[in-house]
């Protein structure tokens, strides 16, 4: 769900901005009139954002607390009962909400270090001076244009137990050629994690290209200097050159793996039994499918909840490095 | 920066916004109760139906137009206008139009939906109709019409029926040695075991809906169980029944029939090049393409329990009871409805049955399309999709413990009752929230 990100990415934004008029000269005529301009240009995308954003969530919060049918007249008011319900044990959506939560989880923890890292070296690799950068670029890019029905087609084929390209492959140099890679544990994990990183490293990628090339190279020429190796020089002066670039990759990669959704979908359809469903996966179900809406909104504000917290922490855990690293 | 008028702003916005999404989630539903009668003709003022349906794939984007464009030029007054779209946007949009008074007049649907949708209020009572029709049950397939029946009054009529079956890979087949096509427990695992010894793994099991869930729905009847209870309040697939057709299932991978781990599709897939001979699959394949290279023969699933039994799933018409519906789209929506059925005999292009037993005894059908007739044997032993609003939730359950099953992760009888407990849970909720 975007919205949870762009929610909770505004509080910053709005406040840095608010604050920058006041400590500004005293304002003549046409500043203001400048000013209202400025808010006529942005009006259609506060227009949107409302109606697609803020209304939709503050009707989500109205009917977690209802037992909200799109069936019903009228809907009841049931008070917190959707969110007790979800921390009773034994309720019918408590374990399997919880379970899809633990499913997210690992998917996070384990997708967001290959996310992060593999990027970070590939962007330093096609930052070097070599030939074809560009195209070696567009190369580690071009799957992020591809839908994730793309990706699910394309996959299942090759990840097949029996007739899979993969296990064909395998089998050619001797290595076991039955292993189920969209059926069983652990192998659904790798084919996730691995189908992911696949598909979107093209953009952390890219951004971290770009943060490269905003690191001055007199630093590194100045290192090189005072007699440091290339190891050196990442430490010292990549790493701490990239740190603001990192924590907007992080936070937003973490963000994008707790949201995953398509690939369990169409790759393992969440199995085995319900070791791949995520929340996001069990949410649509209930509240689309299901046409429990009261409980799947309900859900949906435990994980926005979860996914803020984090945010938070991340954010301030690197804000933190960052202005050490400064000093 | 003007800042109380920027909160007023934004809060007058908000307001707004917020007005609008309670306004249009508020509207209410049509009014109720109004039992309609047609009898196949119409001669009221020019009126246009809207008509949903859910044929996106396949034949049925080139034979759903024709078939309209030729009913509207039969019918002066009367224009139809179809409005396809998947089907779980079918049904996700229509409760929601139905109520704005925006839904369509008519409509096709899943038998697995329409108790959820009659619960509601938002089919019409269609008994009148049917009446006027001349519609019974005995002009479709066995307990076929019933499936329309919800607390006791009439919402659908019967589009279209289909089958599971059992496919065959001719030319795998023989490697065994075999020319005769199993039909019972003995000669299929005869089959099974001659493809053992010759290398092939003749039936891949798998453990998703696509087609492992409707295999072992047929074998549950097959050995004389059922999915719930008759009144639907209580889940009994974890019954000795479910248990056993489960076992036989596992036992496949067991004995060696089939690879474990088998992916969605995988069965078919593996028919298609050669490397099973058995896949147990839906009529709906009969249109498959890439058999065109293949030896290959459709069949009766054999009967591995004492009865006969398959499944099957079936579509229905529908009447959406819009807010302020028009009856007189209504009269011209069921005139529409009997002259698709009278004119279905081109919809086994599709790989569906058309529903209707006088077009379906046409014998100029199966001239058209042989590959038909096993599945249309099939018809007398039947089952369908079981009948209770929001049932499909619990259904999931059911593929859910046989997957379970299928990987190893719970033995069959753990992984029904699992299933069974969280299905009862789901229908307590269902009866909560559909009322009864």
């Amino acid at each position: 769900m975007t919205e949870t990100a762009t929610l909770v990415a505004a509080p910053p934004r709005n406040r840095a901005g608010g604050r920058r008029p006041k400590a500004g000269p005293v304002r003549k005529p046409t500043s203001r009139r400048k000013t209202l301009t400025a808010y006529l240009f942005l009006a259609p995308f506060l227009v949107l954002f409302l109606t697609f954003v803020v209304a939709p969530g503050i009707f989500g919060i109205w009917m977690s607390l209802t037992n909200w049918s799109p069936f019903r007249d009228v809907q009841q008011f049931v008070g917190l009962q959707n969110y007790i319900d979800l921390f009773t044990p034994g309720s019918v959506t408590s374990s399997d909400f919880w379970k899809s939560m633990s499913v997210t989880g690992i998917f996070v923890l384990i997708s967001v270090p290959f996310l992060v890292v593999i990027p970070l070296l590939v962007a330093i690799l096609l930052n070097q001076r070599i030939r074809a950068a560009t195209t070696f670029r567009t190369i580690f890019f071009a799957p992020y244009v591809l839908g994730v029905a793309v990706i699910g087609v394309i996959w299942g084929y090759v990840l097949d137990t029996q007739s899979g390209i993969l296990n064909h492959l395998l089998g050619l140099v001797g290595l076991p050629s039955n292993l189920p890679w969209t059926v069983d544990v652990p192998w659904v994990w790798v084919s996730l994690v691995g189908v992911t990183v696949w598909w979107t490293m093209g953009l952390n990628t890219i951004i971290f290209l770009a943060g490269l090339k905003g690191i001055n190279a007199d630093l590194y020429e100045a290192a090189s200097i005072d007699g440091a190796g290339a190891a050196s020089k990442f430490r010292n002066v990549t790493v701490p050159g990239l740190k603001p670039v990192m924590i907007f990759i992080t936070t937003t990669t973490i963000l994008a793996s707790a949201n995953m959704f398509g690939q369990s979908y169409l790759l393992t359809k969440g199995g085995p039994g319900t070791e791949t469903r995520t929340v996001i996966m069990y949410i649509a179900d209930q509240g689309l499918s299901q046409n429990n809406m009261a409980p799947a909104a309900a859900m949906s504000y435990v994980l926005f909840a979860a996914l803020a917290i984090i945010s938070v922490v991340n954010f301030r855990l690197q804000r933190e490095r960052v202005e050490k690293g400064a000093r | 920066m003007n800042k109380p008028w920027a909160r007023r702003a934004v809060s007058a916005g908000i307001a707004l916004a917020v007005g609008i999404a309670v306004s249009g989630c508020a509207a209410s539903g049509g009014d109720t109760g109004g039992a309609v009668s047609g009898d196949g003709e119409y001669t009221g003022p020019d009126v246009e139906v809207t008509f949903w349906h859910g044929w996106t794939g396949g034949a049925a984007p080139k034979i759903v137009p024709e078939l309209i464009e030729e009913f509207n030029a039969e019918h002066e007054n009367i224009t139809v206008k179809a409005v396809p779209q998947e089907w779980a946007d079918v049904i996700a949009k229509m409760p929601l139009a139905i109520k704005a008074g925006k839904g369509p007049d008519v409509a096709v649907l899943h038998g697995d939906d329409l108790a959820t949708f009659a619960a509601q209020n938002l089919l019409q009572d269609a008994g009148g109709i049917i009446d006027g029709l001349g519609y019974t049950a005995e002009d479709f397939p066995p307990t076929v019409f019933d499936k329309g029946n919800f607390r006791d009054a009439q919402y659908a009529v019967p589009w279209s029926v289909t089958p599971l079956g059992m496919y065959v890979n001719k030319t795998v087949l023989a490697k065994a040695g075999i020319t005769e096509i199993p039909t019972d427990e003995a000669s299929y695992l005869a089959a099974l075991e001659a493809l053992k010894g010759a290398g092939v793994q003749g039936e891949w099991v798998d453990g998703y809906v696509f087609t492992g869930t409707f295999e072992f729905q047929s074998l549950i009847w097959q050995f004389g169980g059922d999915l719930y209870n008759e009144d639907v309040t209580e889940a009994t697939f974890n019954s000795e029944a479910g248990v056993k057709a489960l076992t036989w299932m596992t036992d496949l991978v067991k004995n060696g029939y089939s690879p474990a781990n088998v992916a969605q599709d995988g069965n078919i897939k593996a028919l298609i090049a050669g490397e099973t001979a058995f896949n147990w699959n839906g009529v709906w394949q009969t249109t498959n393409t890439a058999f065109a290279d293949l030896d290959w023969a459709a069949a009766p699933v054999p009967q591995i329990g004492e009865e006969q039994a398959v499944w099957s799933s079936s579509t229905h018409w529908v009447f959406p009871q819009n807010k302020g519906q028009d009856q007189n789209k209504t009269a011209a929506a069921s005139v529409f409805v009997k002259w698709m059925n009278d004119n279905s005999l081109g919809w086994a292009e599709t790989g569906e049955l058309p529903a209707a037993n006088t077009v379906r005894e046409d014998p100029s059908l199966l001239e058209q399309y042989p590959n038909l007739e096993p599945f249309m044997t099939e018809l007398e032993y039947a089952r369908y999709e079981t009948v209770s609003p929001g049932i499909a939730e619990a259904n999931a359950q059911i593929t859910l413990a046989l997957n379970e099953a299928l990987t190893g992760k719970k033995d069959p009888q753990t992984a029904l009752d699992d299933a069974a407990d969280k299905a009862n849970q789901i229908i307590e909720a269902n009866q909560a929230k559909y009322g009864d």
